[in-house]
């Protein structure tokens, strides 16, 4: 039941997407269905066999490139469609001719239905992607698919889809269905993106001295330049990057210049034909406006995500007289269960949060839940990843207690049959060094 | 002989018991002008509003130009009235707080789109070029009418409908829009299709029925109206 409640955005993408291969490629319906259907089944199986036998994260990552590849193509279309609308015609008789023929359609119906079907398979892990489910999966696809072609010709026909529109819409569903998924998610990763190349940048000038490390910058002055530091400006950033194309697309739409009606004698006739252009105009608007609601379905469910993570409330802990603390492998908790566990470490009026974590290959690690250079928000657990709450980077199982980026800042520990042993005194001057050492940065910009 | 833009055949229509239109079989030809008289009650409203696509019979056919009337929807009457047709009312129906050029400019929008010069160069054409920004309060009975003239004609309809426009008109401001709307009807060529009281007004046209008790008792040719 919670997975059905999961593939909902997945097939509500397909649909979508199918809905608006039909309407882009009119009277080539059946083409759209089949290509479709054969580009979604050879996805998820291709996807299922990837997951399997090849290691980590790589065929997620492909899958991602490949819906990257997506926003980059979204954005030269939505550029060239600007570029067009303004009169500076850009011949394209071979690209426009193909996009109308058979095989046209074809190809991208089988590019979008590879992709929805390789996103969808990324749902299913391990066991849950057998050969019953990948039946069960085509099979709904399928249908779906049929059904939304057949619904499509009784849905508004004053709806009308053009390449660049039709390009902003797939790209859309593609991403409200990648970003249902922790592992595919973009917008994440590209507000980090965004928000280490606004530090990176700012950091520049001071490097150059362009903003010299004066007593006229006070703390004032830094609360201003600390923003660029923040996770807001991530977050716009990438808002900006991801609405940008929609709104050149309306823009694009907009720019059209309204049909030459001087000639037409009758005043009715000429208004008619204006009022005709005008109309038009408006519902290809449609589109775009469309396009962004789905974007920022996307974005909301790149915030919020369905997914439920393991954040297990801290246990507090004390150390022995010699400053030792002594985490017992089995006895309340489980240790080795796979999922981290937090703990909090009190002495001197100074405290320290952190977890201990056995990794699937058996791997022992400790961690501070911080890392070195975001707030110290904590980690969750999903998907065979921890996730840092602030940044919402994903960190492999694997890879965590290795030191870097926004990994869990690591601890030294002693790993024995009994259990896991840590100094105390450590565990609290790492605290101290680097969680409240980013804490200050993040707050003060400085 | 020119082609016929309206023919109906057995067109009738009842309101509950009461039958305002017996079975009526008429034609009525390209760029005609057909007066329609009857004493109140005889059914030549009833008429004008179905033909106009404002309300529907209750059986028989009626053609209108390409369009079958009985067969439209409520959507297809709209486009219909909006391309087709152009109405001039007795009691004018202006908006009273829109100026002259703004009334016409109203047709316009439902239409297409408004064009202000366009509607200035109509209102122009009725001799009102110098009350453009009069609203109808600060205009006379026959002012108002050549401003619903403007309005009617802005469209370019196909049908000019009258439904006893110099009805509330002196004898000097009648004849000044019967001779409008012969003028225009020369140079637009619209069929024009005139309800009135007034037997010297029915005589503007080519050609005159008489309904009765939602019969057409008697129908008579007028030599003014196709001199």
């Amino acid at each position: 039941m919670a997975l059905a409640y999961k593939l909902i955005p997945l097939f509500l993408a397909w649909a979508g997407a199918v809905m608006v291969l039909g309407r882009g490629f009119p009277g080539r319906r059946p083409m759209v269905a089949v290509a479709g259907s054969a580009g979604y089944a050879g996805g998820l199986a291709a996807t299922f066999l990837l997951v399997r036998f090849l290691p980590g994260d790589l065929p997620f990552g492909i899958i991602k490139d490949a819906v990257g590849a997506g926003i980059i193509l979204m954005w030269g279309v939505s550029v060239a469609a600007v570029y067009r609308s303004t009169g500076r015609d850009v011949p394209l008789p071979w690209g426009e001719r193909f996009a109308h023929t058979r095989l046209g359609a074809g190809i991208c119906a089988l590019a979008t239905g590879i992709l929805v079907g390789a996103i969808c398979a990324c749902r299913f892990t391990g066991a849950d992607a057998s050969v019953p489910v990948f039946l069960l999966l085509v099979l709904a696809a399928v249908v779906l698919a049929c059904a939304v072609l057949a619904a499509e010709r009784f849905f508004f026909s004053s709806l009308t889809m053009y390449p660049s529109g039709m390009t902003v819409a797939l790209v859309a569903f593609l991403l409200l269905s990648s970003s249902s998924i922790l592992r595919l998610d973009l917008f994440s990763p590209l507000t980090m993106k965004v928000m280490k190349f606004a530090h990176d940048f700012v950091h520049q000038f001071f490097e150059s001295m362009l903003i010299p490390d004066h007593f006229f910058f006070n703390s004032f002055t830094w609360d201003f330049i600390g923003f660029f530091f923040g996770k807001q400006v991530g977050f716009w950033g990438a808002l900006i990057i991801w609405f940008v194309p929609v709104l050149l697309v309306a823009l694009a739409v907009n720019l059209v210049r309204l049909p030459a009606v001087a000639h037409i004698r009758q005043g009715a006739q000429r208004r008619k034909m204006l009022a005709a252009a005008i109309r038009e105009r408006r519902s290809r608007l449609v589109v775009p406006a469309l396009a962004a609601v789905i974007f920022a379905a996307a974005v909301y469910q790149s915030r919020f995500p369905s997914v439920e993570y393991w954040d297990p409330k801290p246990v507090s802990v004390t150390a022995s007289p010699s400053g030792e603390i002594f985490i017992p492998k089995k006895g309340e908790i489980d240790l080795e269960d796979e999922k981290l566990h937090k703990y909090l470490f009190k002495q001197g009026g100074r405290e320290a949060r952190f977890f201990v974590l056995m990794a699937p290959s058996g791997q022992w690690t400790v961690d501070l839940d911080a890392c070195a250079i975001c707030k110290p928000d904590g980690y969750g657990q999903a998907e065979g990843a921890v996730l840092c709450y602030y940044c919402r980077t994903l960190i492999p199982l694997d890879t965590v207690g290795k030191p870097g980026g926004c990994n869990p800042v690591p601890v030294p520990f002693t790993a024995k049959d009994d259990g896991i042993h840590i100094d105390g005194l450590t565990l609290i001057n790492r605290w101290g060094e680097t969680v409240q050492a980013t804490t200050r940065i993040k707050e003060t910009g400085k | 002989m020119a082609a016929n833009i309206i023919e109906t055949s057995g067109l009738t229509r009842s309101y509950g018991d009461i039958c305002a239109l017996k079975p009526l079989d008429l034609r009525v030809a390209e760029g005609e002008w057909l007066s329609v008289m009857g004493h109140s009650g005889s059914g030549k409203s009833t008429l004008l509003n179905i033909m106009g696509g404002l309300d529907r019979p209750s059986g028989g056919s009626l053609r209108v130009g390409e369009e079958d009337l009985l067969a439209l929807t409520e959507d297809g009457l709209a486009r219909f009235r909006r391309d087709y047709v152009g109405i001039i009312f007795q009691q004018h129906h202006l908006v009273p707080y829109l100026s002259a050029v703004e009334n016409v400019m109203l047709a316009q929008y439902f239409h297409s789109v408004p064009d202000e010069a366009e509607a200035r160069s109509a209102l122009e054409r009725v001799g009102l070029g110098h009350r453009l920004k009069n609203r109808p309060g600060e205009l006379s009975g026959g002012e108002q009418q050549r401003v619903c003239i403007a309005r009617a004609i802005i469209n370019s309809p196909k049908l000019l409908l009258g439904d006893e426009p110099t009805g509330n008109l002196d004898h000097k401001s009648t004849l000044m829009i019967m001779e409008l709307l012969r003028e225009l009807r020369a140079e637009e060529r619209f069929t024009v299709i005139m309800v009135t009281h007034n037997q010297e007004v029915a005589t503007w046209g080519d050609r005159t029925i008489y309904l009765d008790d939602g019969v057409l008792v008697r129908e008579e040719r007028n030599e003014q109206g196709e001199s």
